[in-house]
């Protein structure tokens, strides 16, 4: 199968052009003296805390787990004595800090050899990688939560990159690492019963893809053509290909240590990047980090925000928080609370980003703009400009699926393919209204799931 | 600091809750907004936004209608000049257009604004820009001889029964500018009809100088019996110079083919009008006057033989086209239903033309005919394309 496949390409989406893309050089940071496992921007996870304040635990130790689905586990990316169980409205568990020790503890979990692979079971490597605390980094399309592991998927994906800006480069985070990654295939693909496809986008393709035994398949095209939930739209052939399980190629590194090495992995690389941030790069830090360890002294001057997981797809997240599981990207951009100039909008705009061509900035090709959060104009009804159509990269009609969801439509909202819906963000971006196209989509994902489960 | 943000700096205590004039907030926002974009961030989804917003994307609208205005005013004074039989200089005839048009456009917006007003306070939603667009169109498509009271009237008519009794604009399901106009031409058909509306006397005149027709183009083709009536249309002083640049007693503006394509060229261009639906209403004109072109000889009409690209230039047909159709809100929203739309709109305004003798021109009627159908054109693509999904429901 190897490059028999040519590559995929995207035409719709959008790229951002943001600037301030963090370089690929790495560097280490000083090891923090806290790090968390932090649950409040976990979606579809109720956590049930294993430990309580003064606790000492060790690297490995579970913290909590999902009420509903026992399988879901967090164990500690630390050693040392639970220093603070933060909680947020109603209670809700925000994260679980660990004060550090000086000589961390280590919990000691069954190591898996090449050669022990070939002939353990599928539900003993699955009961090793729940009983490590990795399961949650497998996931599962259509709704993104954690893969069920008594389900068999129809395809299982590796995506290597990931185009919300700014993400880690695989050529990082993969150097020296690529037989783990192999190894981590092999277990994927006994968990999966499938092989896994791995996917990298072209520019980010340079260097990979000379490991034997992965098979590979090239993207191209704007932001979301990294998506595993986009490739499946786009090479689906039936109904019953729509449940498939992805890992994020760094993620699936953390697997293969795990079962490696017999102990929890606690190393992340993660970048730092956008129009406020100093220094932007790639950095090597622990696991559950405190955001401040990577954007003190690293911001620039003003109101920042600090978007965890990429601007399109990440969440806002106060200073004060940690990396999450699945964060590997800390974005800094201007808040943009001000008022704009004297009759800004009259203005030709070069500077002006936009999806449109309302402004000559459409018409500067090579420029990166230092895109802000401001929502740059009211509240209004859908004037039917289509953009979100000819954006949204599953070919779903938002604006028509989003008028179905506010009028109860259930069934409606479904056939028009809400559960092919990627999450992208792109036409909340880009609605001229400033429809929170994308809240509501979620939102009814996440009411369907609830039923569902 | 701006001088008008200290006066809105200044004034805020005023609206904001507990002042003097709390119930007019909305109001208060909404013309600050226009001068200052206010400084909302995101809250929810991606944390950045497009500069796009839809008071950009209307004024664009309004920047391509400008140039219609400007050639308004001449032509309104240029057509009184001639019927008048006075010398034809540019300031005079410009200060007879101004004299003719503003009051329009003044009495047009100031109603309309109103009306929105009323709505957006009542209501506590923001005034939608779509507003200024109506208000820019609608004195357009007017006879300059309008008394104000009736434009008064017939924006009220637009916005309201148009737009707002259907939540305002983006629930509309009419053109409100074209529900206005259509209002008035069935409601006051004296002042709006005829050949006589078209051109503005001057003061102490009651009929034009004997060589002036005062006939639109359309008059004359329906009143053409026998012959060419590019020939009749040459014998009435209009040739193809004339029609293409919409130098006819005709609405105010409304008449410039040339300043259309620009202005539709320029739509397009940034992203506000939909090619679909212009290249469809080109096709259906075309195909359909072809066809009539096919059937002329036997039956012997000269309507029916009119070249299709004449149906083109005259009467509203490019401003219908580049301004109206392409109103993204009352025409379908699919990409194929789009150009539907725009193909019946041709076809049913040159069959309006060539065969109902009630209506001269039929545009507009077409176009508000088309909208009521939308949502039916779009239901049907719809309906095709979610057949071809591969379902995700589980």
């Amino acid at each position: 199968m190897e490059g028999a496949i040519s590559p995929l390409h995207l035409s719709k989406g959008y790229d951002l052009r943001l600037s301030g893309k963090p370089l690929p050089e790495l560097e280490d940071l000083p090891p923090p003296r806290h790090v968390a496992a932090v649950a409040g921007r976990l979606r579809f996870v109720k956590p049930r805390l294993a430990v309580n304040f003064g606790d000492r635990v060790q690297v490995g130790s579970l913290l909590f787990s999902d009420k509903n689905r026992p399988e879901v586990q967090f164990r500690s990316p630390g050693g040392g004595v639970v220093s603070a169980v933060n909680a947020g409205p109603r209670r809700r568990l925000l994260e679980v800090v660990i004060a550090l020790d000086a000589a961390e503890g280590h919990e000691e979990f069954p190591r898996i050899t090449d050669d022990d692979l070939e002939s353990i079971g599928r539900e003993r490597l699955i009961e090793l990688v729940i009983g490590g605390g990795l399961w949650p980094l497998i996931r599962e399309l259509p709704f993104r939560d954690t893969a069920r592991p008594e389900t068999r998927p129809s395809a299982v994906f590796v995506p290597l990159d990931n185009l919300d800006p700014f993400h880690p480069l695989p050529r990082v985070y993969l150097e020296g690492h690529e037989r783990l990654l192999s190894f981590g295939m092999r277990v994927l693909e006994r968990l999966a019963g499938k092989p896994p496809v791995v996917t990298v986008c072209r520019e980010h393709a340079e260097g990979l893809g000379k490991q034997t035994g992965w098979n590979i398949r090239e993207l191209t095209g704007h932001y979301p053509a990294h998506d595993p939930g986009v490739l499946l739209y786009r090479t689906k052939t039936a109904a019953d290909q729509n449940h498939a399980w992805f890992i994020e190629g760094q993620d699936l590194l953390m697997v293969a240590e795990l079962l490696k090495s017999g102990r929890f992995p606690t190393d992340r690389i993660v970048t730092l990047g956008g129009p406020a941030a100093l220094q932007a790069r790639h950095y090597r830090t622990r696991l559950g980090a405190p955001l401040s360890a990577l954007a003190h002294g690293r911001r620039a001057a003003g109101e920042v925000r600090l978007a965890a997981g990429g601007v399109l797809t990440g969440s806002p997240a106060p200073m004060e928080s940690y990396l999450s599981l699945l964060e590997k990207a800390l974005v800094l951009l201007p808040e943009g609370n001000v008022s704009g100039g004297f009759l800004a909008w009259t203005l030709p705009g070069a500077r002006s980003p936009s999806y449109s061509r309302a402004f000559l900035s459409s018409f500067r090709r090579a420029r990166e703009f230092p895109w802000d959060c401001n929502r740059h104009g009211g509240r209004r009804a859908c004037i039917q400009c289509n953009f979100c159509t000819q954006v949204c990269p599953v070919d779903i009609l938002p604006q028509l699926t989003y008028k179905a969801i506010l009028a109860g439509e259930v069934e409606e909202s479904l056939a028009h393919g809400l559960l092919d819906c990627v999450e992208c963000g792109l036409c909340s971006l880009i609605c001229p209204s400033k429809i929170e196209l994308l809240q509501t989509l979620r939102e009814a994902r996440e009411r369907f799931h609830a039923e569902m489960s | 600091m701006n001088p008008v943000k200290r006066l809105f700096d200044s004034q805020r205590h005023r609206f904001s809750k507990g002042g003097r004039f709390e119930a007019f907030y909305v109001l208060f926002e909404n013309l600050e907004s226009v001068f200052f974009a206010p400084a909302t961030v995101t809250s929810a989804g991606p944390h950045v936004r497009d500069n796009l917003d839809v008071k950009r994307f209307m004024f664009l609208v309004i920047v391509a209608l400008l140039p219609h205005y400007a050639f308004g005013m001449f032509n309104v004074g240029y057509q009184s000049h001639l019927a008048s039989g006075l010398p034809l200089d540019f300031w005079p005839m410009i200060g007879v257009g101004l004299q003719a048009v503003v009051p329009m456009v003044v009495v047009t917006y100031a109603v309309g604004y109103f009306w929105e007003a009323l709505f957006a306070t009542v209501r506590k939603h923001e005034i939608s820009e779509g507003l200024f667009v109506t208000c820019a169109l609608f004195p357009l498509t007017l006879p300059p001889t309008q008394p104000l009271w009736q434009v008064a009237l017939g924006i009220s008519f637009g916005v309201v029964i148009g737009k707002e009794i259907f939540g305002g604009t983006g629930r509309n399901f009419l053109n409100p500018a074209l529900t206005g106009r259509a209002f008035l031409y069935f409601a006051y058909p004296a002042q709006t009809s005829g050949d006589a509306v078209w051109t503005l006397l001057a003061s102490g005149r009651t009929a034009p100088v004997d060589a002036f027709t005062g006939a639109t183009p359309l008059a004359i083709a329906r009143a053409t019996e026998s012959g060419s009536i590019v020939q009749a249309w040459a014998d009435a002083g209009y040739g193809l110079t004339q029609l293409f640049f919409g130098l006819y007693p005709d609405a105010i503006g409304a008449s410039c083919t040339v300043l259309c394509i620009v202005g539709a060229l320029f739509l397009i261009t940034v992203g506000v009008a939909d090619f679909r639906i212009i290249c469809g209403d080109l096709l259906g004109f075309l195909a359909t006057a072809a066809l009539l072109n096919w059937l002329a000889s036997p039956v012997g009409s000269p309507y029916l033989g009119l070249n299709p690209f004449y149906h083109l230039l005259v009467g509203g047909a490019a401003f219908g086209i580049a301004y109206m159709t392409t109103d993204p809100v009352s025409a379908p929203a699919m990409a194929g239903a789009r150009w539907v739309y725009g193909f019946m709109i041709g076809m049913l305004t040159v069959l309006i033309r060539v065969f109902n003798p009630a209506f001269p021109e039929g545009i507009g009627i077409v176009i508000l005919f088309m909208n009521c159908f939308a949502p039916l054109l779009d239901e049907i693509q719809l309906r095709a394309r979610l057949r071809k999904r591969i379902p995700n429901v589980r």
